[in-house]
């Protein structure tokens, strides 16, 4: 068995009195593409936001590469390499295409406020480094000739494929995909699989979280099913779609 | 191809400004006109500071005139009643000013959501309670006199052509500064957090941090133009001070386009030759002008009237230029 990337112990999220996450254990190997189904409400996205700090755990902890997550905040997971995207994709609507990208270097810049106002040599080295590398992220989605347009002119599919290059763009070690399919059709999910499948062998352990049950089972080497915020079963593709407990819970009409 | 031509248009806009100000304090040209010329200079400074602000990172503050007025009176009163060099009480203003901003802002950003504009109307209306009853320092609603002049060596600015050259130089000097913010690592950020703060964090961008450096960077500019403010008119009162002239920056920034830092030129020209020269005659319902202004500005031209402008110039621009490529 590989290195393990991520890992949870006993997860527990309650909101009030709902409980959206119940004691999850999750392990997911590095250099792997990994799945978490479930229907909706299943806790996905609460896990999700729970591994990259929107908000703490109510119970329960996260290591990542080993090391528990608790204090560590939101933006400093990014820096230490867990990056995400979001299902309602979130672009920032005022830059364009290229500058959404270019903003996603941030992690991996240094040059501050001073450097800045007075212009200094390293701030002028380091943006051309940056407009560089944002230029390769934009070409590896495909969306390099787009670079100069706003990035909410794009439509929903490239839109999708601007937030993946975003986040490839602060170099994670960890992507987590939140329903990267969602809107696509049959031509843009193809193309999908493909993206994800050349980030995986770039190097990047991705975690998706997925409805398109035909582009999971495609494309994940472990699947974690969630149902109510309870770990039901998890293992490759083949054994999921046989497991009972999935079938009646939730694939039943879906597959097969 | 059409980066090219905006960025040669923008350097010839701005080389025809710059030498349209050099030109303004000279009698033969808009010399009768220079007193309010140094109050736009000083206005502008504060209004880049709202645009970084409200633009920019989405963070609306309806007390900056308290900064500005802090700026004021810290320099008036060191200067005067203190005997302090007036440009170190200059600096002392600027860093008390924004370590203010800094307590004040430091825990309002830790809170998600918009509650700047709540906290800041607050400090605005204290403020300027305690500039009017602190009399002892301040000398309460009348207002204190005798302020000295700013000086180089034996090199005194005491005349308005003086200032004129002196308050404009901080002001592009800030302007300069403020546009290499905005095209940077930081500017970025900060635009990232007005286009989806929960994106921002995710890809690392410490979302409240950049909140704080932003409200403290505005602060200062605001506080150095109240300086340069209380040494141009030797006077200082609390009324340029109030929840009017707070109203009025606002006005000014998004007249000048929120996001955009040379709008802020235009935004506090257009507002302070509406105030000082053409409403005049209104007395107390200018207020209600700027309310309408507020609103015409925002329904129709919600990115602000110079963007809007120089949208349609460069339209015009741009037919002109396939026009001449046609022929």
């Amino acid at each position: 068995m590989s290195e393990v990337i991520l890992e949870t112990r006993g997860l527990t999220k309650v909101f009030g009195g709902l409980v959206a996450l119940d004691k999850v254990d999750l392990s997911t190997e590095a250099g792997k593409i990994s799945a978490i189904i479930g229907p909706n409400g299943a806790g996905k996205t609460t896990l999700f936001n729970l591994i990259t700090g929107v908000y703490p755990a109510s119970e329960g902890e996260i290591y990542f590469r080993g090391t528990p997550l608790r204090n560590t905040p939101a933006h400093k997971r990014a820096e230490l390499g867990i990056v995400r995207t979001f299902q309602q994709v979130h672009l920032f609507g005022n830059m364009t295409v290229l500058e959404n990208v270019m903003t996603g270097q941030h992690p991996r810049s240094k040059y501050g406020f001073l450097e800045a106002a007075l212009r200094l040599p390293k701030a002028h080295r380091e943006e051309e480094a940056i407009s560089l590398k944002a230029m390769k992220y934009l070409n590896l989605v495909g969306l390099g000739m787009h670079a100069e347009q706003d990035a909410l002119s794009l439509p929903l599919g490239q839109q999708k494929l601007l937030a993946i290059a975003r986040a490839l763009a602060t170099e994670p070690q960890l992507l987590l995909l939140d329903e990267p399919g969602a809107g696509l059709n049959t031509l843009e999910k193809q193309e999908l699989s493909d993206l994800i499948r050349r980030i995986r062998e770039a190097g990047t352990t991705v975690l998706l979280v997925e409805h398109d049950m035909p582009l999971v089972m495609g494309l994940a080497e472990w699947v974690t099913v969630l149902d109510s915020g309870q770990k039901i079963a998890e293992g490759t593709a083949a054994q999921i779609q046989r497991d009972q407990r999935v079938i009646s819970a939730y694939l039943g009409e879906e597959v097969e | 191809m059409l980066a090219k031509i905006k960025s040669k248009w923008t350097y010839l806009a701005i080389a025809a400004l710059l030498v349209f100000l050099i030109l303004v304090p000279f009698d033969w040209f808009l010399g009768q006109y220079k007193g309010l010329a140094i109050f736009i200079g000083i206005s502008t400074m504060v209004t880049v500071g709202l645009c970084l602000l409200m633009g920019y990172t989405g963070q609306v503050s309806l007390g900056q005139a308290a900064f500005y007025g802090l700026g004021a009176y810290f320099s008036a009163v060191l200067s005067k009643t203190y005997d302090v060099n007036p440009w170190l009480a200059m600096l002392i203003a600027a860093i008390a000013t924004g370590g203010f901003a800094y307590v004040i802002g430091y825990p309002i950003f830790r809170l998600r959501g918009n509650y700047l504009a709540m906290a800041t109307l607050g400090l605005g209306l204290i403020m300027w309670i305690l500039f009017r009853q602190l009399s002892q320092f301040t000398g309460g609603p009348d207002g204190m006199a005798g302020i000295p002049y700013l000086s180089i060596g034996s090199f005194v600015f005491d005349t308005s052509f003086k200032r004129y050259f002196l308050v404009w130089f901080f002001c592009l000097a800030i302007l300069l500064i403020s546009q290499n913010i905005v095209q940077s690592r930081t500017g970025r950020a900060l635009r990232a957090i007005h286009g989806s703060e929960a994106a921002a964090e995710s890809i690392g961008i410490n979302v409240a941090q950049f909140k704080v450096k932003i409200f403290v960077l505005s602060a200062v500019y605001a506080s150095l133009a109240g300086s340069l403010f209380v040494h141009h008119l030797r006077f200082v009162s609390p009324q340029p001070f109030d929840f009017l002239a707070s109203v009025k920056l606002v006005v000014m920034a998004v007249i000048g386009g929120l996001a955009s830092v040379w709008g802020a030129i235009f935004g506090a020209g257009t507002t302070r030759i509406l105030s000082d020269e053409l409403l005049l005659s209104f007395g107390e319902w200018d207020i209600a002008i700027y309310g309408l202004i507020l609103m015409l500005v925002m329904i129709f031209t919600p990115e602000g009237l110079f963007v809007k402008l120089k949208d349609v110039f460069g339209r015009l621009r741009l037919r002109h230029s396939e026009r001449g490529a046609e022929s």
